[in-house]
């Protein structure tokens, strides 16, 4: 067994226990909010029933049928059980549909809420930051501050007063939902533009808080690479100035491409807040209207696909370094 | 290592911000997706739809013609505030069913029921039954119409009654408590249906409500469905019945995820009843995302016809829009519920009839109108009965007058100082050692005009030397605390529709005690678990009462109920909100146009008649 392989089977083992403890409070803590899940779809169907025996059984049919009869335990199992087919269950608040089905439907708004927001954010922080680092000067006396700021508001806190100034006060764009309601999905001008338009504003307050970020990273890590030795010893050798430009760049930029994986990675249960703010149809308002419904499913559900995107995309930068990155490879060969 | 520690955190981290946006108080909201059951109603000033998160290019069925292909506006009735989220199925039985399935209202679009009930009256008019009449005590013998038919035309006869009745004796379905009194349905010919009544448990008010609720179901369609389920609810509930066959004047035309829209069957059997078709070739029912772009549509007169909670409608009208409610002037609306807060009569301080008479006397109604209600809530009478003219004839309204509380802040404190509670140094009473309060007073979050409503009692209360505290939680908290008795003061509606068993039924929900189970287990009325023999003993009497002594019984019911304050109605709730744009279709029914079309909504009971009167 050469040192990866003992390096790979040690991270899985490790990903497999923290999964295992993800599913766990995936299953469990939704079953502590109190309150009964069968309540919402079992009190429409008792309308009109008088007499406590045929309520009771409704109730009880509802229990059964949704499973949260059992005990605890022997719920988990069948949880367990369902997953491993791919069954996340029905929800309990739209019943019948499937929660496969709806987190299918949402995942799209929310990748296609983040990755724009997520790249555009890298892209535009990095250049920024690096110029900030490389020119110092009045572009950076005005940049860092500004990035600093709009970094440390939260950006759920950003989405609020965005939508108050663009969308309450001067009516710019829409202040909820994924397009205009009164239309129809369909591959048109007028509704490209209209999911445009909403798009816009949860994307705003996602992507200026990313820039600053990642700006903030460049710059000191572009700093830290300038002031490197062997930045000096190039410059002595007489060496170009942008040459040595692209050495430094390419180094501060390692940290910066993991950052980028990683959030990636967190890409599903990023803007979950942002989302609710703006009752943008993704996993983040399903999320919520599950919550307060109780809909434990669903909950699960969403928290599930959270946590494994979490998971594999943190495992599959630890593999991938495993294999590129030097530095994990000398650790792995002390163990040995 | 240490990034193994940091993924496990970042999971934990991610499920723990998954919960904590539980707590966050922001725009979206529960969903509704029958906002509007009767009385159990939402003002949902804050309900989202359940999401329609249908990726683009899917999530629209056809029902009958397939595309989606827009209707001409001036043949089409359009109708809001009865969806609000994406269509569930259109099955019945399903308990879930999206617009214009329902149970509960009696709405005639697909399905019809055998009688229309006419609010207004308490009338039940004929429709697919053309008469009933009581043969002996027992048994009531239904002529039905022999014109009736299926959309596919088969005959309507009495096997589709019988059967339909006895999917309730089958099945835990809304009809089914009926069978608590009923021993039979026969059919009597083709034509004619007799039900007996329970030798043991007559009661005439539920059966009578009975042919006027309950959508008569195709037998040839239902069956097969049934064996295919072999025969269990659960499956049956799965069914998505995508064209429902029924004997009413609509059927599916198209629906999606943003609106549902019927067209008129030109072969109705109906036509020889009314001597017409519906005007309406199209009716449809817009799924708009929350309250205000509900009214901004129909201020706009996009929708004709709107079953929202608007505040301050008559603004809609002061700026010239053609706007109309059933009553010209305030309270605009019919009240056809009374939503109200019951006390749990196992806590401390709460259990004694005076101080609850305390808080019911402090409570400001008139605000709670002007506030919560809009000021749709006519003055305060407090009674069993709506103050309406088919229900305030129960009872003999002079012999509860001096017993009726009206807001008196003074008469309040002073009825507190004569039981012996004084007030400590925080200006709480204190009564027999026992602190009045804190008190939990509780409703669904998100209901706004319950929420305010709440917060103006809670005020009142200071007032008199009673603390109570507002809680809001969450719908399915509140339920489960409403039936398990975990409160202290709660709101809900009792029995909040328009129905021939009223007002009985609303008196058994507030009041019957027997088959409540106590605290701790679910009861599904009497959540206060309030118990005395006589108003039992009245209650089971009052069904099978005649005239002078059935108001004789509901006087003396409501004596005990204002003696002992069981509960408080906090304002008067229309059954259905109805008010109409006519710049598209005219001549909807309103009060004292000689019509007497009931406010209910164009499409339910004998309101459905406004279909037939109205035009471009």
């Amino acid at each position: 067994m050469n040192a990866y392989t003992k390096y790979f089977v040690k991270k899985t083992a490790w990903y497999l226990v923290t999964l295992l403890i993800a599913l766990l409070l995936n299953f469990l803590l939704p079953r502590l909010i109190e309150g009964n899940p069968v309540s919402a779809i079992a009190s429409q169907v008792t309308q009109g029933m008088t007499d406590s025996d045929s309520i009771k059984k409704v109730y009880e049919n509802f229990m059964r049928e949704f499973g949260v009869d059992k005990p605890l335990y022997v719920q988990f199992g069948i949880y367990l059980r369902h997953l491993f087919t791919g069954d996340l269950g029905t929800s309990f608040g739209l019943y019948p549909r499937k929660v496969s089905d709806i987190l299918a439907s949402a995942v799209p708004w929310t990748v296609g809420l983040q990755l724009p927001a997520i790249l555009v954010g890298w892209i535009l922080g990095n250049v920024l930051g690096a110029v900030a680092a490389y020119r110092r000067g009045v572009f950076d006396k005005v940049l860092f501050p500004a990035a600093l700021f709009v970094n440390s508001i939260p950006f759920f806190t950003l989405a609020i007063i965005l939508l108050y100034l663009l969308g309450i006060t001067l009516k710019w764009f829409p202040i909820s939902g994924g397009y205009d309601f009164q239309m129809v999905p369909h591959f048109g001008l007028d509704f490209i533009g209209s999911v445009i338009r909403h798009h816009t504003l949860p994307f705003l307050s996602i992507v200026l808080v990313a820039i600053g970020g990642q700006a903030i990273g460049m710059r000191e890590m572009s700093l830290y690479e300038l002031n490197a030795d062997y930045v000096l010893y190039s410059k002595l050798l007489g060496i170009r100035d942008s040459r040595v430009a692209r050495y430094v760049f390419k180094n501060a930029m390692l940290p910066q491409i993991t950052g980028l994986a990683l959030s990636i990675g967190t890409m599903v249960g990023g803007s979950l807040i942002c989302e609710i703010v703006f009752s943008y149809p993704g996993i983040g308002t399903w999320l919520f209207t599950a919550i307060r419904q109780l809909d434990y499913p669903l909950i699960s559900g969403c928290t599930l696909l959270i946590a494994m995107t979490v998971l594999l995309a943190n495992f599959t930068i630890e593999i991938i370094y495993g294999i590129v990155d030097p530095r994990i490879k000398a650790a792995q060969m002390e163990e040995n | 290592m240490r990034r193994n520690a940091i993924t496990v955190m970042l999971a934990g981290l991610l499920l723990m911000m998954s919960m904590l946006a539980a707590c966050s108080n922001s725009q979206a909201s529960l969903s509704q997706t029958n906002a509007q059951t009767g009385g159990k109603q939402t003002d949902s000033a804050s309900s989202e739809p359940a999401g329609t998160a249908s990726a683009p290019d899917s999530g629209s069925r056809p029902g009958n013609a397939g595309d989606a292909k827009e209707t001409p506006r001036n043949e089409t009735l359009y109708i809001n505030g009865l969806q609000w989220g994406a269509p569930t199925n259109f099955n019945l039985l399903s308990g879930n069913p999206a617009f214009p399935i329902n149970y509960g209202n009696s709405r005639e679009l697909i399905y019809e029921t055998l009688f229309m009930i006419n609010m207004n009256d308490g009338k039940l008019e004929p429709l697919l039954g053309s008469s009933y009449t009581w043969t002996d005590d027992k048994t009531l013998r239904i002529e039905l119409n022999k014109d009736a038919k299926w959309s596919d035309g088969q005959p309507f006869t009495s096997d589709d009654v019988v059967y339909t009745y006895k999917l309730g004796q089958k099945y835990e379905i809304n009809w089914t408590s009926y069978w608590d009194y009923i021993q039979d349905v026969a059919a009597d010919g083709p034509n004619a249906v007799k039900i007996t009544m329970k030798p043991d448990n007559p009661n005439k008010l539920t059966v009578t409500e009975s042919i006027e609720l309950i959508p008569m179901l195709p037998k040839h369609i239902w069956e097969p469905i049934e064996q295919k389920a072999g025969n269990d609810l659960a499956a049956i509930r799965k069914e998505f019945n995508p064209n429902p066959v029924g004997t009413g004047p609509y059927k599916m035309y198209f629906y999606n995820d943003q609106k549902i829209t019927l067209i008129r069957d030109d072969n109705y059997w109906g036509k020889a009843l009314f001597g017409k078709l519906p005007a309406p070739k199209y009716i449809t029912h817009v799924i708009y995302k929350d309250n205000a772009a509900g009214d901004l549509a129909f201020k706009n007169g996009q929708v004709d016809v709107s079953q929202q909670f608007t505040p301050q409608v008559w603004k809609m009208w002061e700026g010239g829009a053609p706007i109309k409610t059933y009553l010209k002037d305030a309270p605009y609306y019919l009240p056809g519920s009374m939503p109200s807060i019951f006390f749990n009569m196992s806590k401390k301080g709460l259990d004694n009839a005076s101080v609850r008479r305390a808080i019911a006397m402090a409570i400001d109604y008139k605000k709670i109108s002007q506030l919560a209600m809009s000021g749709y809530s006519a003055d305060m009478k407090p009674s069993l009965t709506l103050d309406t003219p088919s229900e305030s004839q129960y009872v003999d309204q002079a012999a509860i007058k001096p017993l009726q509380w009206t807001t008196d802040v003074d008469g309040a404190n002073k009825l507190l100082d004569s039981i012996g509670a004084k007030k400590g140094k925080d200006g709480i009473r204190v009564l027999n050692g026992q602190r009045l309060g804190p008190y939990d007073l509780e409703c669904p979050y998100g209901w706004s005009d319950w929420n305010a409503a709440l917060e103006i009692v809670a005020q009142n209360a200071k007032a008199i030397g009673i603390e109570i505290r507002t809680k809001f939680p969450e719908q399915p908290v509140w339920n489960n605390d409403l039936q398990t008795g975990k409160f202290d003061i709660i709101m809900n509606t009792p029995a909040g529709n328009v129905t021939p068993s009223n007002p009985w039924n609303r008196a058994r929900t507030i009041m019957y005690s027997k088959g409540v189970a106590p605290i701790g287990e679910m009861a599904f009325w009497n959540w206060g678990r309030y118990k005395n023999p006589q108003a039992d003993e009245i209650i089971e009497k009052i069904p099978t009462a005649q005239g002078d002594d059935a108001k004789k019984l509901y006087t003396e019911l409501t004596k005990i109920w204002l003696t002992d304050v069981p509960s408080v109605p906090l304002m008067y709730r229309p059954w259905e909100f109805y008010t109409v744009n006519e710049s598209v279709w005219k001549g909807f029914p309103v009060d004292g146009d000689g019509s007497n079309i009931p406010p209910q909504i164009a499409i339910d009971g004998a309101g459905i008649k406004a279909l037939y009167q109205i035009t471009n």
